[in-house]
């Protein structure tokens, strides 16, 4: 079961790998911002698996959860900035 | 704060607050009187900060029919993701993307809340813009668009606010 | 029940790495943004349910189900905020011809 877990924790960090390359390579800046989006839901399944690895799940949740909301309101923030400064 | 547009209701501060503890005790896990009581005081505090935004309260029934109402659009998720997966994995990538407005009979805030998130919830469409009952959504492909013009989840959102008094 | 929760962990998996690959490969902002909600609602939905089955019942179980409406809940009102910026910004669909 380790082994698994940790399969799946490596093949996550290679998933984060792939939106990074959207977050650096994207054209305008929306897809930076979608690909920033998508890391923060990969990193939030990230730490409740490292919780669950290193049987600490109790503690890494509320972790995760304190992340999600944090992560919302940021979000948010920059889109909204962006919808009033536009494409420039 | 000072330049509230809407009466508080007490009822809407105690749910408010409640829901707020709740969610409070779940991340302390502890009893003590002084936590509880910081706890209170705390979800008090937010609760009278944010108590000019939005003053309706679901009746139980309406919440019954919410949830009545989440299995099927489960359902819908599924149904569409698998249909995005097979278009994302096909290798000549047969998508069309437009944009296209859809109007609503809807005439409650909630309703159209409900309606444009689980829009967008699902995979292949998307809500860009809402203005009262228009919305502008994102699709990709013919398949989705004729699954948002079949008009059935807004029927079926149509259905759950039945008995509710339109404020649109 | 841990034979369980492995089918459910490697099926979030499956539909995390369609979203990465989908995420590389199309085309337009609005495009992509139907990939990510596809990571969002499936496979976060598959792989929670899985670390939740693998726990034994308890605490933990109730903490994970409320991350998952937290992401169910929040996720849209973000993808809907990033669209709507890139919507009023004057970004078009991406058509065939001009590719």
């Amino acid at each position: 079961m380790k082994t698994f877990l940790f399969c799946v924790l490596v093949l996550l960090v290679i998933l984060i790998g792939a939106y990074l390359y959207r977050v650096l390579r994207g054209p305008t800046i929306f897809d930076r911002v979608l690909g920033l989006n998508g890391i923060s839901t990969k990193a939030i399944i990230l730490l409740i698996v490292i919780g669950l690895y290193f049987d600490r799940v109790d503690m890494f949740i509320d972790i995760s959860t304190g992340y999600a909301l944090l992560n919302s309101v940021g979000a948010l923030a920059v889109a909204k900035y962006l919808e009033q400064k536009g494409l420039s | 704060m000072l330049t509230r547009s809407r009466p508080i209701s007490s009822e809407f501060l105690f749910f408010k607050t409640m829901t707020l503890f709740v969610f409070w005790v779940l991340l302390s896990a502890s009893f003590d009187w002084i936590h509880l009581a910081l706890g209170l005081a705390c979800s008090f505090g937010v609760t009278w900060l944010n108590s000019g935004h939005s003053p309706f309260i679901p009746k139980f029934g309406l919440w019954l029919r919410i949830f009545l109402y989440l299995p099927w659009l489960f359902y819908k998720i599924v149904q569409s993701s698998l249909h995005l997966t097979k278009l994302i994995l096909d290798p000549a990538l047969p998508i069309e993307p437009q944009l296209i407005s859809v109007e609503s009979k809807l005439n409650h805030h909630a309703a159209i809340v409900l309606f444009g998130n689980s829009i967008t919830l699902t995979p292949g469409t998307i809500t860009a813009e809402v203005d009262h009952n228009k919305l502008i959504v994102h699709a990709i492909d013919n398949v989705s668009r004729e699954d948002l013009e079949s008009k059935q989840m807004e029927s079926k959102i149509a259905e759950i606010f039945k008995d509710e008094k339109p404020d649109l | 029940m841990e034979i369980l929760s492995i089918i459910f962990i490697v099926g979030g998996l499956f539909f995390l790495i369609v979203a990465a690959i989908g995420v590389i490969r199309l085309p337009d902002v609005f495009s992509r943004s139907h990939a990510v909600s596809l990571t969002d609602s499936l496979g976060a939905f598959l792989m929670l349910v899985g670390i939740a089955l693998h726990d034994e019942l308890g605490k933990n179980t109730l903490k994970i189900l409320v991350v998952l409406a937290l992401l169910y809940i929040l996720n849209p009102v973000i993808a809907h905020a990033t669209i709507r910026a890139a919507v009023r910004a004057g970004l078009k669909p991406w058509k065939k011809e001009n590719s």
